[in-house]
């Protein structure tokens, strides 16, 4: 029993917990081709039922080779991604070269690692070109759990999304397909058709997608409207 | 001589009138006392040589280690303070592993040369606690590497400096071995050439006679990387020059 | 973990042109551990009426058994078939009686109606709350992954063969992305004039 009893039809008084992470919501995607890679996300940010804006693109262009696209804690994203940013700097002025992606894919997991018990609440994708020149995607965990995909889908329609990707672009259940490369028009027409799904049935994805194809000759970008309801 | 540099050449933080630093001058006499190494690049690979000083017969001469792996695909060779060598080669190797972690990459020969360059210029730091050296490292390296840009040679000496090279010689001989570096390199040297070439002038500076037992070969080549050569091997390179 | 996932499992039900076909993985576990292989969630009811009840397996079983004690009591009074939507109403009202104890099981109905001569398709929360539509309907452990393919996969007006092609990659791409769904599925297309019952392989794992 306490010692101290309330009085009587009143709870003692207790201070709010801070909670030091919010869910902001967002989609994104990712599918690599031959010699390119298609990254994308939607343009909508939300806290709970409400919606902070219309228009603001997960995507950060890391390099002309290099595409990051981060989602979840949006405070963290902006946090991990200014630091990976002037990582990336200090890297150009130390070695007289930009990084390569899978360079940048190990410093990203480093660089999550570190904050192992005290994490970014973040979903990583990160598309490019690695040092061959081929398209590349990679995923992350909130830890620095990382791994080279074909293609991926995250953040909050990423289980929506996923399957589709499995069937159109890894052709999973096709009997007598034969796998040949993904075409730079096929890869956006999926990414495209994945996130009007998502957005007809999660209500923290929607607005617009924003589509970065990523080739030789640098980044080209891509608008797309979804509904905005 | 002590009229000219009286008083300034004690502290390595003070400059003298002319502004020169002694002690880092003396460092760079240091290594003219040690054995010589000789290092060439050529568009096949790296070559490193040096020679070892027996200087008694009861002396095991495996022990002494002058050309080390820094990774699979640097390694280096040092000539004067061997002692203080061991401290700038274990800095260069924890630096590459740490790029290796962080990047998930081969280290690139100058970022390595640089990364020992910046350990190499805090003696005298006394703010920093502890690990700072009080005096400049009385060690020049050759660093001999393949990276992304190719074969490449990096020179370093006590103050620092670190320039890329073709062909470059350090130690006791060195400035006899640095001439006939200059006669004999050309561009496109093969590899072959330039160990049998290494080994020759190697030969003209030391005072012993060339062995297989008194001289350490390394080549650094986009196939096989850092690669020691047994004494097996090294007698087939001396038979090709005697 | 919620008593939903307890069993896993899913059913999957769509919509065509004079036809609708419905759907259920294989699997039956308790929690991680996969206990059966050839476990079906939906029922035949009647000739061309089917009810899926992906939930929690032993409310499956006693949902099942009640609904067949009143549709069986019903048929006898009335001397007629049962309509689906009058099946709907039914466990929906069957559901709601126990409001604040609930069955943890969450039915797809489907079937043909004769008397209007179309598909009808509907499905309803574990207390009754009835969701009649044209399109799609589903429920159990792999839920989003099942609106994700549907939404991209399904259109209006397909005939039997395409809505068997569609409600099968489907529910297969969905449940391959659900640990506690899977182990095969079957397929049961329901047209004006008969019934097609398939099995598909697909991955163990």
């Amino acid at each position: 029993m306490a010692l101290i009893e309330p009085f009587a039809g009143h709870t003692p008084m207790q201070a709010q917990r801070f909670s030091p992470y919010s869910d902001n919501g967002g989609t994104i995607v990712a599918i690599a081709g031959e010699d390119f890679a298609v990254i994308g996300s939607d343009t909508r940010l939300t806290v709970g039922y409400s919606i902070n804006t219309r228009e603001q693109s997960k995507l950060f262009r890391l390099s002309d080779k290099t595409v990051l696209a981060s989602c979840g804690c949006w405070c963290d994203v902006l946090t991990l991604t200014r630091v990976l940013n002037a990582r990336l700097q200090m890297y150009n002025h130390e070695h007289q070269k930009e990084m390569n992606t899978p360079a940048v894919a190990q410093l990203l997991s480093t660089m999550l690692y570190y904050k192992r018990f005290f994490p970014y609440y973040v979903s990583n994708l990160l598309a490019g070109l690695d040092a061959e020149g081929k398209g590349a995607v990679y995923h992350y965990d909130p830890v620095g759990h990382y791994e080279r995909n074909q293609y991926y889908a995250g953040g909050s329609s990423s289980a929506l999304l996923q399957p589709f990707l499995d069937n159109q672009v890894g052709k999973k259940n096709m009997n007598g397909v034969v796998q040949e490369p993904i075409t730079r028009e096929r890869a956006v027409a999926i990414v495209k058709d994945a996130f009007i799904s998502a957005a007809e049935r999660e209500i923290h994805t929607g607005d617009a997608i924003i589509i970065n194809i990523i080739d030789k000759t640098g980044v080209k970008e891509e608008r797309f409207a979804l509904r905005k309801d | 001589m002590f009229l000219t540099r009286s008083e300034y050449d004690r502290g390595v933080n003070t400059f003298s009138p002319e502004g020169r630093l002694f002690q880092v001058e003396y460092a760079i006499e240091a290594i003219k006392l040690g054995s010589t190494a000789i290092g060439i690049s050529t568009a096949e690979g790296v070559v490193l040589a040096v020679e070892k000083r027996i200087t008694s017969p009861l002396m095991e001469p495996t022990t002494i280690e002058k050309i080390v792996e820094v990774d699979k695909h640097i390694g280096c060779a040092v000539s004067g303070l061997i002692a203080d060598s061991r401290t700038m080669v274990d800095r260069a190797r924890m630096e590459c592993q740490n790029h290796w972690f962080s990047f998930n990459e081969k280290m690139s020969v100058e970022s390595v040369a640089q990364a020992v360059s910046n350990l190499a210029i805090q003696f005298g730091d006394s703010d920093d606690d502890g690990g700072a050296m009080s005096r400049p490292f009385g060690v020049a390296i050759l660093f001999a590497g393949c990276d992304e840009k190719g074969p490449q040679l990096f020179h370093m000496d006590p103050s620092g400096t670190f320039v890329q090279f073709d062909a470059k010689a350090i130690g006791s001989g060195s400035e006899g071995a640095q001439q006939s570096l200059q006669e004999q390199y050309h561009k496109s040297m093969t590899l072959k050439e330039a160990l049998t070439a290494s080994l020759t002038i190697l030969k003209q500076v030391m005072e012993e006679k060339l062995s297989s037992t008194n001289v350490e070969v390394v080549t650094v080549t986009p196939e096989k990387f850092f690669h020691m050569f047994s004494k097996e091997e090294v007698e087939e390179v001396i038979k090709d020059i005697s | 973990m919620s008593i939903m996932e307890y069993n896993g499992g899913c059913v999957l039900s769509m919509m065509g042109k004079d036809c609708v076909a419905i759907a259920s993985d294989l699997r039956f576990g308790v929690q991680g551990m996969t206990v059966a292989t050839n476990y079906e969630k939906v029922f035949e009811i009647g000739p061309q009426l089917y009810v899926g009840l992906p939930g929690l397996a032993t409310d499956t079983e006693s949902v099942l058994q009640r609904l067949k004690l009143r549709v069986n009591l019903y048929e006898l009074k009335e001397g007629r078939r049962m309509q689906p939507a009058v099946l709907t109403s039914m466990i929906a009202n069957m559901l709601y009686e126990r409001r604040f104890g609930p069955y943890f099981v969450e039915p797809v109905i489907a079937g043909f109606d004769t008397k209007k001569q179309q598909p009808y398709l509907a499905s309803m929360d574990l207390i009754g709350c009835v969701t009649a539509t044209d399109e799609f309907a589903l429920a159990g452990t792999c839920g989003e992954q099942m609106y994700g393919m549907s939404e991209a996969l399904w259109q209006p007006d397909l005939n039997a063969d395409e809505l068997f092609e569609c409600i099968s990659q489907a529910m297969m791409n969905a449940f391959d992305r659900d640990a506690v769904s899977g182990m095969g599925a079957i397929v049961h297309i329901i047209e004006k004039d008969k019934v097609t019952t398939r099995r598909i392989k697909t991955r163990m794992d």
